[in-house]
């Protein structure tokens, strides 16, 4: 074998002449576009070829930005229920031994371990079904390998987060729960409308929300004392957060008020779309996505800017501390932690007020004791107690035979029933998803004992059921949320709001028309 | 791999082998150079170690207490080491790690064999052409192929099995160029005595040629088996089951699933468990590790 | 048969495994990836729109390649040379004439046996922000707060830097053995004579000791580089494609495979990434072969 470089002067020249012009043809190439458009728009400047595009189809930004235009909805007609999937609850009762099903979650620590005990526990309690968890990781990676997987090598059933429904359900490979619900004659009154809206899509039920959360107002009381505030008073809307900040820094009593993080799961992306919602204004056209599938982003008008410049505001003057991306989760909790320079408050996950407790409890916070944290609704533009639910819901995925289905639906009632949310919600911090389950032990004596726990679900009870109120349904959400984050990114080190804000939907547009495009019209 | 073996041929021939003093003969044997050599030596080796260091003792302690001193080895138990074998299914997943990594390497050995072989020896039509196919396979990195790899296993059902995570890697054309170079110094003279025997090609393979080949065979073999061992991207790809994650994967499992904060170091404990039996490996391997490394940059 | 059909049929028989799995696992991927690097589809290869080879233009000028492209290069840039000079540096000190240089022989290769997973968390837990070992020294902090707040991982600023220590710690056994083997091969006639010609330690260093390695070495930076252009275990699990918005960490292989990337829901994005990636990797072996090869040194 003789390729090698020195094979002779002959061949020399001519592989250095070769390599110089890869090198430089890919220079060209790679350079020439100058900035460069995004990843996501390649291919998009070249006339669409004769392949099977709807008359309708959005001919692809260019780096103009138009903001996508108000094409057709390919599908402004709901979903009839008889087109989709059927579901057979009955097949369960003529199976001949027990159903075997997997489930593919992406619990992750203690609630892992939660759900694992539910699990087993309605495994030994009847004979019919039998569920093998499977854990991914997380949610990111439940949804990859959903997404790369055939059918035959998907499981029975799924557990996709809050941001994955419109990209779950046009997968087209679901049995929607409403139709096993329908054939079960299930009663659906004890569930909260605001934890069902948000998975419903086109007039169809996709999927039953399991463990659901909102963002809720984390505050120390001790130091809302020693800044002359009433601890039981905290912020309801965003001037009281500034005023309120503004008199714990010159107090003394903190070096900050509020904490902020970027993070597309909280705040740069989860919030911005809880903040809409209070606003009660839309975040996507088309109804926020939920009578046809948007087309364009909303959150560059008045209400976006309003926002972010407020927040930009509260950083500059020194009353809010932005910790950043909070990779962890945890940094905005251990900034209040912090001996040297605390902040005061901070808005965050229900559902990690369980962990925030126990790590109080655990020493991690010297100035904070346990009683000192407060919990209050999250604040808003105004004093709405609207919340969108976070969280993830239970999937059904269709072809897998009426036996898998039905037996997937069992599960689904059991972990949907008000005995196991009030055990699941009282283990984990979730908030229940039917109201029910708020009367029952041990999540009764936990609401009564601790009702701080309670803050979050009386949250979601009080949230009216009006489209706003239902939160965004975007395709591409989670690379949109990571966009608003980015902005929030940008805004907090000083850019300029709204030309943040226009860049962000511009490519946030361009995502959507994208997901049109590939959805096939 | 394509780096490694057209580096090989940016070797001039073989040098005699010698004692390395790379310094000198006459190596100062004490002041102030050596003890400079020695505080550089040992304090690059104290920041090699560090990292070891630390993970070993944090895997000792309960997790409360890693952080108090990190550095003192206190409170010692082996609970933590308990807790990630069991939470972690470190077991199952070694299990999974050394029988895919066991296929792979055979596999590798035979078909690497069968292959330089038939290169080294055998005459046939297009050889040219065929060589140049095993050498286009080095250039292209494995990243390119997972994208599609990932469908062809899902299709033919393989996800979460065996077959799946080492069918990429059952040949190897960097084994195939390895054996054939060794093949290939074997004297004219063997193989002509063999035929007057009346051995044939299987035969002689069998009889001659592999025991002659044996030290680069064992090089080649420690060396697929580790690569194999760390494997991260492709059982990442294909696992859909917990069952089947190999070490690496489970590792990441286990990480992601990190307890809460009294025992987070679950999962350093992990990495201990999973790094010791491939310690253990190449110390007892050293010899081969060595050639095996080395393959490409020395001939022979 | 005649006899040259029956040393076909063997050759053939003895080529067929590998040929089956190189093709079907190397060349058909990266033919069937070119071909969808063309297209824009969604996760599973169902295509909606062909856009012919502009789709790799347009991919190669994108903001996140280009993006990608400099992180990766910037990442072998930190990578290959520290690992090579350190490898030649400690190879060199830790000879044999040294005393316990088996000891620092020893630690120096030790880290060969880590995997990627191992190294990398290993590494996490020094450097992560809470529960790390480095940010929970308090002198420490005070000198560095970068290491609390936000963390060595997640400051855009050293993000890279602190993946790139890992990764070089990681490689030291593999460059440390190869650097050793190699030295045991340069004949003491050579040393000898450059003493007897009145050259100190570090002049017989430079004019003999590393012309005689260089191919070694060139082999080693090789390998280092395209380990380097290929490394995604160590960004997974160490910073998830690095701190957003300014994503300091996501190298050309995590925007092919990467749970934050934005290519993940389209094969053809992905297809387009990876083919790129090849040849990428194709042009700077090239290069490197091209520019180290001619100070390699043959001969005496």
């Amino acid at each position: 074998m003789r390729l090698a470089v020195h094979t002779g002067r002959e061949y020399a020249g001519r592989r250095r002449t070769a390599l110089f012009l890869a090198a430089a043809s890919l220079a060209v190439a790679a350079c020439s576009g100058g900035g460069g458009d995004s990843l996501s728009n390649a291919g998009n400047t070249t006339p669409a070829p004769a392949t099977t595009a709807a008359p309708g189809d959005t001919s692809g930004g260019t780096t103009e930005g138009t903001t996508g235009t108000t094409a057709a909805p390919s599908t402004t007609v709901a979903d009839a229920l008889a087109d989709l999937p059927t579901c057979n609850t009955g097949a369960l009762d003529s199976a001949t031994g027990p159903v075997e099903i997997t489930f593919w979650h992406g619990m992750t620590a203690d609630l892992e371990k939660e759900l694992t005990r539910l699990t087993d526990a309605y495994n030994s309690s009847q004979p019919k079904v039998k569920v093998t968890l499977q854990n991914q990781g997380g949610y990111e990676q439940v949804i990859d390998k959903y997404m790369q997987s055939g059918q035959d090598s998907r499981p029975d059933l799924v557990q996709a987060p809050e941001y994955a429904v419109q990209s779950f359900r046009d997968t087209d490979s679901f049995i929607p729960v409403e139709a096993c619900s329908k054939d079960a004659g299930y009663d659906t009154s004890a569930l909260l409308p605001s934890a069902v809206n948000a998975y419903a899509t086109g007039g169809v039920q996709w999927a039953m929300p399991f463990n659901v959360s909102n963002p809720v107002l984390y505050y120390n009381k001790k130091v809302f004392a020693a800044a002359g505030l009433d601890p039981e008073k905290p912020p309801t809307t965003l001037e009281e957060l500034a005023s309120t900040s503004k008199q714990i820094v010159d107090s003394g009593a903190a070096s900050y008020g509020l904490v902020l993080d970027t993070s597309f799961d909280s705040g740069g992306g989860w919030f911005i779309e809880q903040w809409f919602a209070k606003a009660r204004e839309f975040y996507a056209d088309n109804e926020n996505g939920r009578v046809a599938p948007a087309t364009k982003v909303l959150f560059d008008g008045a209400t976006g800017v309003e926002i972010m410049s407020f927040l930009q505001r509260g950083v500059q003057d020194g009353t809010f501390f932005n910790v950043g991306d909070n990779a962890s989760g945890q940094d905005t909790f251990l900034k209040i932690a912090d001996v040297n320079e605390p902040g005061a408050m901070t808005i965050g996950t229900s559902a990690g007020l369980g962990t925030v407790l126990a790590a109080i409890a655990a020493g991690i916070a010297p100035n904070v004791a346990v009683e000192d944290l407060g919990i209050a609704p999250m604040p808003g533009p105004n004093a709405s107690l609207t919340v969108l639910v976070g969280g993830a819901s239970l999937w059904i995925p269709a072809d897998k035979g009426d036996e898998k289905a039905a037996a997937a639906w069992d599960f689904i009632q059991y972990l949907a029933s008000a005995e196991t949310q009030s055990a699941w919600a009282s283990a984990t911090g979730y908030v229940p998803m039917r109201d029910d389950a708020v009367a029952l032990d041990p999540l009764k004596s936990t609401y009564t004992n601790d009702p701080r726990f309670r803050v979050a679900y009386d949250s979601l009870v009080a949230t009216p059921d009006e489209p706003t109120a239902v939160g965004p349904l975007l395709g591409p959400q989670r690379d949109v949320r990571v966009l608003t984050s980015r902005a929030m990114a940008t805004v907090l080190d000083g850019g300029d709001p709204q030309a943040a804000l226009t860049d962000a939907a511009t490519r946030a547009n361009q995502l959507l028309a994208d997901y049109q495009a590939q959805q096939g019209g | 791999m394509a780096a490694e073996m057209i580096a090989t041929e940016a070797q001039g021939p073989r040098r005699a082998r010698a004692d390395d003093t790379a310094i000198g003969m006459d190596t100062v044997r004490r002041g102030w150079p050596m003890v400079l050599r020695y505080l550089l030596l040992a304090f690059v080796a104290a920041m090699v170690l560090l990292p070891v260091y630390t993970t070993l003792v944090a895997a000792l302690k309960p997790g409360g207490k890693v952080l108090d001193r990190p550095f003192v080895p206190e409170h010692l138990t082996l609970q933590v080491f308990r807790d990630a074998w069991t939470e972690g299914r470190l077991g199952r997943y070694l299990l999974n790690s050394t029988v895919v990594a066991v296929v792979i390497t055979t596999t590798q050995l035979v078909t690497s064999v069968l292959a330089a072989y038939a290169f080294a020896f055998l005459r046939f039509p297009l050889k040219t052409f065929w060589f140049a196919v095993f050498l286009s396979t080095l250039l292209v990195p494995l990243e390119t192929t997972l994208v599609v790899n990932r469908r062809t296993v899902d299709s033919l059902g393989w996800l979460n099995t065996y077959q799946g995570l080492a069918v990429p890697f059952l040949a190897t054309a960097f084994g195939t160029f390895l054996m054939r170079q060794v093949f290939m110094q074997i004297p004219k003279e063997l193989r002509e005595a063999a035929e007057m025997d009346g051995l044939g090609h299987l035969g002689f393979l069998r009889e001659v040629a592999l025991p002659l080949v044996r030290p680069t065979l064992g090089a080649l073999a420690l060396f697929s088996f580790l690569a194999s061992w760390n494997q991260y991207l492709w059982p990442n790809l294909i696992t859909t089951e917990e069952d089947m994650n190999t070490v690496q994967t489970g590792l990441r499992l286990l990480n992601s699933s990190v307890p809460d904060i009294e025992r987070f170091n679950v999962p350093i404990a992990g990495t201990i468990i999973a790094a010791l039996p491939i310690a253990l490996v190449l110390i007892a391997f050293q010899r081969q590790l060595v050639r095996g490394l080395t393959a490409g940059a020395v001939k022979g | 048969m005649s006899r040259r059909l029956r040393e076909w049929s063997l050759a053939f028989a003895m080529l067929a495994p590998s040929v089956v799995v190189l093709v079907a696992f190397v060349l058909y991927p990266l033919v069937r990836a070119i071909w969808l690097g063309r297209q824009r589809c969604d996760a599973l290869a169902n295509c909606y729109r062909t856009n012919g080879w502009q789709q790799y233009i347009d991919v190669a000028q994108s903001r996140e390649f280009q993006h990608a492209l400099w992180v990766t290069v910037k990442f072998a840039l930190l990578t290959v040379p520290a690992g090579v000079a350190l490898g030649l540096g400690l190879a060199v000190l830790a000879d044999r004439q040294l005393r316990g240089f088996r000891f620092f022989r020893t630690v120096f290769s030790s880290t060969v046996a880590t995997s990627v997973a191992v190294a990398s968390l290993m590494w996490l837990f020094l450097l992560q922000p809470s529960r790390g070992v480095l940010a929970n020294i308090d002198w420490l902090n005070s000198l560095f707060p970068v290491l609390k707040s936000p963390g060595l991982l997640n400051d855009p600023g050293t993000a890279l830097t602190s993946v790139a220590v890992s990764s070089i710690w990681a490689n030291l056994g593999f460059t440390f053995i190869v650097v050793t083997a190699g030295l045991q091969s340069i004949p003491r006639e050579l040393q000898e004579s450059a003493y007897v010609d009145g050259a100190g330690p570090w002049r017989r260093f430079t004019n003999v000791t590393v012309p005689m390695l260089s191919p070694t070495l060139v082999f080693v930076a090789v390998v280092l580089t395209s380990r380097a252009f290929q490394a995604y275990g160590e960004i997974d699990l160490l910073t998830n494609g690095g701190p957003v918005p300014q994503d300091s960490t996501t190298t050309i292989t995590y925007l092919i495979y990467g749970s934050s990337s934005i290519a993940k829901s389209d094969a053809g994005l992905q297809s387009s990434v990876a083919v790129l990636l090849f040849v990428v990797l194709l042009i700077v072996s090239g290069l490197q072969l091209r520019g180290l090869g001619k100070r390699v040194h043959y001969g005496s």
